[in-house]
């Protein structure tokens, strides 16, 4: 079994004398949320928003690392979750009038529940067949969302979604909402780390690893399978209540079975099973794109590339790549997630 | 010392840059190049590039060279918006596209905020009822089209009842709930209402469906590709009522891929190369010319947002963003004006437009134009 998540980096944490619970990973937290708090100063609305679309990514990618890079349960239904969550968010706040706090967590306790049903067919049926099924409920959400019209707007989707204040101070703009996002995102990577750190999370990868030995260990398989797609998917849908007040309008191409696919790639390609693999995963998928622009019509064959030969050089994804250049570095020979 | 020079060289160069720049004029085109809109997208961008390169070719706008930019939405709002936002930000003189209506639908606030003008392809009726001052239509709504299809059905047609095929996307959605109201009101009973997917690749179900509704005519929404599937699996189920459409059902590509089947579709037409009109085939042919294939509406479509641009600011004599769509806004192109608009074309206040339509018939294998039918309000 692979070594529980948290605990390399801690004699390194006891050497700076910093509190035990404080690991690397902490503080590349802390450090990149200060850094994404002042970064888009200089930068135009664009930049802007492509800095919040990707934090708004990540959140997704991060559930589906749990589910996935943790628990080992191949779902292709993630962003169908995302959707559930940015149409409950835009329906709550635009048509109810409710605010959008409360929006977010009907929007996170509905895909819970969802997730949690969803989670019945895992215990029952493995990999491809789970994944098989997990396409069969995404394709449903994306045609109840296309077809009924009376209450999401079909394929004319709905607009004009408000976005939140915080204390009265007005959210609109591409900056206020942009730090917004960062710390809405920095809270749920901190929750996210620290079920990792906790006996849950070490059970999640007990679960990855060998279900039968886990299950002989006493770990109730049946309960951390169901509650690892379920939180999986409270991240989707978390990550789909910023989504609609980010874009101001949203219909059901975002939240297709190919866009499941593409959080999919995010999490292979940035590392399935590394805490901060879903940023990387999230910034390969949304940022770099944007980057390749100055290629013209060839950006997407040489994002396509430069994927597949991410994918050769190194199978663990980007973290996998920088966690052996790490090693390598350090002398280290173990490696730490 | 050797790398000073090179730090002087390029610091030069990033001087002398803006000087360079002043002789041009940005637009920006937010388009979908890849996804499920690429085919259309694609077109849209070549209609552009070919006017950008007229225009360029006979010294510019007010003798600014246009510097054209194309930025892949891949058919996503977020994309959309993001490309349309990065438009403004690197200060494109206007937005050009993208063609897809829920994209639109994602992006027009940004240019809206900006005040800077948006020429997109969009037919979906809903865009225009949403009082955005700077959203300005290339095509005719559907709005506009489906009381002319109506009329034809009745008076020409003589149908009592008609069947309506559809695709189940924006663009098809929009089209099927703007003929329903219109049938209705022309006193012709729906026989019944198919919904077909996009990208669906067997229509023969389909095909049974509307055969065993009995309906005098069938009308035919659908993109290009599925509008050729759906006419083969017609012709196999032996339906011979007639089959009517818009613009789509009667384009190249629908007649290229249908072969017999398309023959005796007929419908009305907005933008047809094969309209007769000098200036339409004369576009036709310049690109069939440079790009080897025949330009669907889109191309068109593309063609014509350059030269609104171009035409609202000489109209101004200046370049100035706000400027174009206050112009642009309730105004009559005349092709003696700007002859590159190609028909003369008036902008409602709410960015639809209205202008001359067509209505066609496919004869052994080509797009035939029997009537011009007048504008709305001439």
């Amino acid at each position: 079994m692979t070594a529980p998540a948290t605990h390399s980096a801690a004699p390194a944490a006891r050497r700076l004398s910093l509190p035990a619970f404080i690991d690397g990973t902490l503080l590349t937290l802390v450090a990149a949320a200060i850094i994404l708090w002042f970064v888009p100063s200089g930068m135009g609305r664009y930049g802007t928003y492509v800095l919040s679309l990707w934090l708004v990514m990540s959140v997704a990618v991060m559930g589906l690392n749990l589910t996935l890079g943790y628990a080992g349960l191949k779902s292709l239904a993630q962003a169908a979750f995302m959707g559930i969550g940015a149409y409950a968010t835009a329906l709550l706040t635009s048509k109810l009038g409710l605010n959008w706090y409360a929006s977010f967590a009907i929007s996170g306790l509905l895909t819970f529940s969802v997730g949690l049903v969803l989670g019945f067919p895992a215990l029952r049926v493995k990999a491809h067949y789970l994944a098989f099924v997990t396409l069969a409920f995404s394709t449903l959400i994306w045609l109840v969302l296309r077809n009924e019209q009376w209450l999401t707007g079909g394929v004319f989707g709905l607009s004009n979604i408000p976005r939140p204040s915080f204390f009265g101070l007005k959210l609109d703009g591409a900056l206020a909402f942009h730090r917004f996002v960062v710390v809405v995102t920095f809270l749920l990577a901190v929750v996210l780390w620290w079920m990792i750190r906790s006996p849950w999370g070490r059970a999640f990868t007990a679960l990855r690893e060998n279900p039968i030995r886990a299950a002989s260990l006493g770990i109730d398989t049946r309960m951390y399978t169901l509650l690892a797609f379920a939180i999986g998917s409270a991240y989707a849908g978390f990550a789909g209540a910023l989504y609609a007040p980010l874009v101001e309008f949203i219909d059901p191409s975002p939240f297709s079975l190919s866009q499941s696919f593409f959080l999919l790639l995010m999490v292979v390609a940035g590392g399935a099973g590394y805490l901060l693999g879903p940023f990387i995963g999230a910034l390969l998928g949304v940022v770099l794109p944007e980057w390749l622009r100055f290629a013209g019509s060839l950006y997407l064959i040489i994002f396509a590339g430069i994927v597949m030969l991410l994918l050769i050089a190194c199978p663990q994804g980007m973290s996998g790549l920088l966690e052996r250049g790490w090693n390598r570095l350090t002398g280290k020979t173990g490696g730490s997630r | 010392m050797k790398k000073h020079w090179i730090i002087a060289a390029a610091f030069g160069m990033a001087v002398s840059l803006p000087a360079l720049a002043q002789d041009k004029v940005k637009l920006v085109d937010v388009v979908e190049l890849s996804g499920a809109g690429a085919t259309a997208g694609t077109n849209w961008k070549n209609g552009i590039d070919l006017a950008v390169a007229d225009i360029n070719a006979k010294g510019g706008i007010l003798g600014k060279q246009i510097e054209i930019v194309h930025y892949d939405t891949q058919t996503n709002p977020g994309n959309t918006r993001a490309a349309v936002q990065r438009a403004i930000d690197e200060g494109t003189y206007a937005v050009l596209g993208p063609v897809f209506s829920g994209p639109i639908g994602a992006s027009m606030q940004i240019a809206q905020r900006a005040e800077i003008a948006q020429l997109v392809g969009g037919e979906a009726a809903g865009l225009t009822k949403q009082g955005n001052q700077y959203l300005f239509r290339t095509s005719l709504s559907q709005t506009a089209a489906m009381p002319k299809i109506a009329k034809y059905l009745k008076d020409t047609v003589k149908a009592g009842s008609v069947a309506v095929v559809w695709v189940n996307n924006d663009f098809g959605k929009g089209g099927r709930d703007a003929i329903i109201p219109e049938l209705e009101k022309a006193g012709i009973k729906l026989a019944v209402d198919v919904a077909t997917e996009q990208g669906q690749a067997d229509f023969a179900a389909d095909a049974i469906k509307v055969k065993n509704s009995n309906a005098d005519a069938i009308f035919v929404y659908l993109n290009e590709e599925e509008s050729a599937r759906f006419l083969r699996a017609a012709k196999q189920q032996g339906i011979t009522k007639p089959m009517v459409g818009e613009t789509t059902l009667l384009g190249a590509k629908v007649i290229e891929l249908a072969g017999d089947a398309a023959n005796g579709v007929k419908g009305h037409v907005g933008l047809s190369i094969d309209a007769p009109i000098p200036a339409f085939q004369e576009f036709g042919k310049k690109f069939q010319a440079k790009y080897n294939y025949v330009s669907d509406h889109n191309g068109m479509k593309g063609y014509m947002a350059v030269y609104m641009v171009k035409w609202a600011t000489e109209k101004q004599k200046k370049f100035d963003k706000k400027g174009v769509a206050d112009t642009l806004r309730g105004a009559t192109i005349k092709t003696s004006d700007e002859p590159g608009i190609l028909i003369e074309t008036t902008i409602e206040k709410n960015g639809d437009l209205d202008r001359e339509s067509f209505l066609a018939e496919v004869k052994d294998g080509k797009q035939v134009i029997t009537a011009t039918l007048p504008k709305i309000n001439p």
